[in-house]
């Protein structure tokens, strides 16, 4: 029987180093270890702030991976291995509790993310992110370079249309806040300014309004809609101030159309995201409903329109405009090839 | 004076109640620092901006704690007295074995310290820093060759199949620990890109398929047939268990990687061997079981056996689950979310824990010459630990089913992160079940060295 513990012994060993050749080893030379399309290498800052990510465990809650499957945030590009090429360690994660972060460059403002690291509330009101104040000023702006620089050119390339609008923001906010409101107005493509609230303000509609209301916009627009919540003190040009908005109401009746539009697509270059990965059309009309009865006092959605409205409106539906005369559409016109 | 000294580190059993007792400590310490976690993701403000508990410096300390301090160091002290009892032997050197036991314990103590200051290597479960990872490399070693020199000095001329098991589970560790942390590389600790990956997750995984699973494994054998006063069901089929476990364990850490852009063969290949799990678990598990056949009772009437039985059931549990989730077609629902957590919970502590907890209240008496201080606080403590953990894995099953399927169904993240609430705040309160079970635990061996009924010779 003393053949028995050299058998374990060595025998076992034989095993465990025949995996790790067959499960390790053999993938390992043979993957290619060359950059991807997108890969870039890190700048200083850039690398400061991976190691504060490395050092605070933000890997516990944030993968950095895209799969097939996927719809949030970076969801246009599967991952591939050369995007994590020179990367060590890796940091694929395991959980997600938080979103998928390989694309997050360039998703959201630099302010976005300063309010938003000193408490992650400020901007997501149900976020479970830990408050990140304590890794101080420099520690944040290199945390937020890091972040930014995650989708390697395709986050640059996102980042310079940050940029782009981020100057234009706010050249306008400092024209002064009606400026400001007609530069945002100005934004939107001419059918939203002149679309009324599909969705009609109904007790129940201005109800549910108020729960997405708490859960996406609180932070920044506060809450009673004067643009003075928590995050606004780190934002810059700050949150838009709803109750102002009276004075700017398209030909004096519509807004429900503008609000529409800058929830559904964010105003990219300010810290305002866009939303239309995170509520479905029904949502945007009913908090675009909720601000406009609460905080600007007005309603739009009993403009008669040509629609044919839909059946669980029933009484309260808006009127339909008498004899509507429709346009024949032009061809090569409205955006048809 | 000196002479003392010696004497001391030579005293017989020293090496397994180092391990024993701090692997009750490190159990209290473990799920405490799980707690400050589990708060938090009830809370996030409740301990906003206190930098040492922040949420992604616990989470490893907890697990690193648990799975190394605790499972592994209470499985190891079994161990340790187990060897040479199956080889009617004494432990080749106590103060070689005291030495692994203060290095183990040291690494750990360090290990979580430079965590929760900030210090880490930022790959899951080998986020410990390099001299950590040297410390640890070293107590195997010397763990190792311990094993090694006293199955030599063997009196017993067949090698029991707990033999194997402990003296494997030193031994592949020892190989396995300084390639999956890279040590080569030095501070990193880490390979570069993908590869990296590749690298971690066969470490990650054989963590437990060749350090716990095997001592865990060790350990029962050497349990069942004595609880249940009967020889052992099938040597032969120890046999097939041992071999099959090496050798399918060893392959399947690709599973964790399974969306992730790695070779498609080594998905295929991570795949079919965890479905092939199965046959070393359902070896094991007959073995056992058809071993205590008809003698039920004399586990059930005795809490020891009562943690073991159980330890064995949540090994059933996890081993068909596993296999299970390492389909990619199930991953799609489970990858990324509360219910990976639940099955690690059930793993490390329903299969291995329990059954560390198990080992420890039967070697106990037998190296302190007294009886278990409380019967009766086992049974408290069993209760606890036992209740805690099905609500666990209820709740934390039941959060990743939603969080999968909102993800699945084209809902973002964010969207899903206050469905978390009801399951997170159950949660805290079942691990608060499981924190007072280890205290009792830990209070009951404390005790039990200072005051238990002395076993009269």
């Amino acid at each position: 029987m003393r053949s028995s513990e050299a058998i374990i012994v060595w025998g076992s060993l034989l095993v465990v180093v025949a995996a790790m050749f067959a499960t390790v080893y053999w993938p390992v030379i043979n993957i290619r270890d060359e950059p991807s399309d997108i890969w870039r290498p890190l700048q200083s800052q850039e690398e400061k702030g991976r190691l504060i990510y490395i050092a605070n465990g933000c890997t516990y809650c944030h993968s950095q991976y895209i799969r097939p499957q996927d719809w949030g945030i970076g969801a246009e590009r599967i991952s591939q291995s050369g995007d994590y090429y020179r990367q060590i360690p890796h940091l694929l994660g395991s959980q997600r509790t938080g979103p998928d972060l390989s694309q997050e460059g360039g998703e959201h403002s630099d302010d976005w993310h300063r309010a938003h690291f000193i408490n992650p509330r400020f901007t997501r009101p149900r976020s479970l992110m830990p408050a990140f104040a304590y890794i101080g000023e420099e520690g944040i702006e290199s945390l937020i370079a890091y972040i930014q620089s995650l989708g390697g050119k395709d986050a640059d390339q996102r980042m310079a249309v940050q940029n782009r609008f981020h100057e234009e923001a706010i050249a306008a906010w400092e024209r002064g806040p009606d400026e400001h409101i007609r530069w945002l107005h100005s934004r939107v493509p001419q059918p939203w300014r002149i679309m009324p609230s599909e969705t009609p303000a109904t007790r129940a509609s201005v109800a549910r309004g108020e729960k997405v209301y708490q859960d996406y916009c609180i932070g920044c627009h506060g809450p009673v809609g004067d643009g003075a919540g928590p995050a606004a003190p780190y934002i810059y040009p700050p949150p838009v101030n709803f109750t102002t908005l009276r004075r700017h109401l398209i030909d004096g009746q519509y807004i429900g159309g503008i609000l529409y539009y800058q929830i559904m697509n964010g105003i990219t270059g300010t810290a305002m995201p866009y939303h239309k990965k995170d509520l479905e059309s029904a949502k945007i009309w009913d908090v675009g409903n909720y601000i406009m009865v609460n905080f600007i006092n007005v309603r739009d959605d009993r403009i008669p329109s040509a629609g044919i409205p839909v059946s669980y409106e029933g009484r309260h539906a808006k009127p339909v405009t008498k004899n509507p005369q429709p346009e024949p559409i032009q061809p090569g016109k409205g955006g048809v090839r | 004076m000196r002479i003392n000294l010696t004497r001391f580190w030579s005293t017989e059993y020293l090496t397994a109640k180092i391990f024993l007792v701090s692997g009750a400590v490190w159990f209290a310490v473990g799920t405490s620092l799980g707690l400050f976690s589990a708060i938090h993701l009830v809370a996030p403000d409740f301990f906003a901006n206190i930098a040492f508990i922040e949420f992604g410096r616990v989470r490893p300390a907890h697990t690193n704690t648990v799975l190394f301090g605790f499972v592994t160091g209470m499985l190891i002290g079994a161990g340790v007295y187990i060897l040479p009892k199956v080889l009617n032997t004494r432990l080749f050197s106590e103060p070689m074995g005291v030495v692994a036991a203060v290095t183990f314990n040291l690494a750990v103590l360090v290990g979580d310290i430079s965590l929760l200051a900030g210090h880490s290597q930022g790959r899951e479960y080998a986020e410990y820093i390099f001299p950590v990872d040297v410390m640890i490399v070293v107590a195997f070693l010397l763990l190792t060759a311990n094993a090694v020199m006293t199955v030599r000095q063997r009196r017993e001329p067949l090698l029991y199949v707990s033999s194997w098991y402990v003296v494997g589970a030193m031994l592949w560790t020892t190989v396995m620990y300084p390639f999956g942390n890279v040590l080569w590389r030095g501070r990193p600790g880490a390979m570069s890109g993908i590869t990296d990956a590749i690298f971690l997750w066969f470490y990650g995984h054989n963590i437990f398929g060749l350090l716990v699973t095997p001592l865990a494994v060790a350990i029962g054998y050497y349990m069942v047939p004595r609880i249940a006063r009967a020889p052992l069901y099938s040597q032969l089929l120890s046999i097939l268990g041992f071999w099959t476990l090496l050798m399918f364990y060893t392959h399947i850490g690709g599973h964790h990687l399974i969306q992730a852009p790695i070779p498609t063969w080594l998905k295929t290949v991570s795949i079919i061997d965890s479905f092939a799990m199965m046959l070393p678990v359902a070896i094991v598990l007959i073995n056992w079981w058809y071993t205590a056949r008809g003698r039920f009772q004399n586990f059930l009437s005795n809490p020891v056996g009562k943690f073991f039985l159980i330890g064995s059931i949540w090994y059933a549990i996890v081993c068909v689950q596993g296999p299970l989730q390492s389909l990619a077609w199930v991953q799609r629902v489970t990858h990324f979310n509360n219910w990976v957590i639940g099955h690690s919970h059930i793993a490390v502590l329903g299969f291995t824990g329990f059954i560390a907890i198990a080992g420890m209240y039967y070697v106990l008496p037998y190296i302190t010459g007294r009886k278990i201080y409380s019967t009766k606080l086992i049974n408290i403590q069993y209760w606890l630990v036992l209740l805690g953990l099905l609500g666990f894995f209820v709740s934390l099953t039941a959060a990743g089913l939603i969080q999968g399927h909102v993800w699945l169904h084209g809902g973002t993240v964010y969207r899903s992160v206050p469905m978390l609430k009801p399951y997170m705040t159950t949660r805290l309160f079942e691990g608060i079940l499981i924190i007072i079970g280890s205290y009792i635990g830990l209070y009951n061996v404390i005790m039990t060295f200072l005051k238990g009924e002395r076993i009269s010779e």
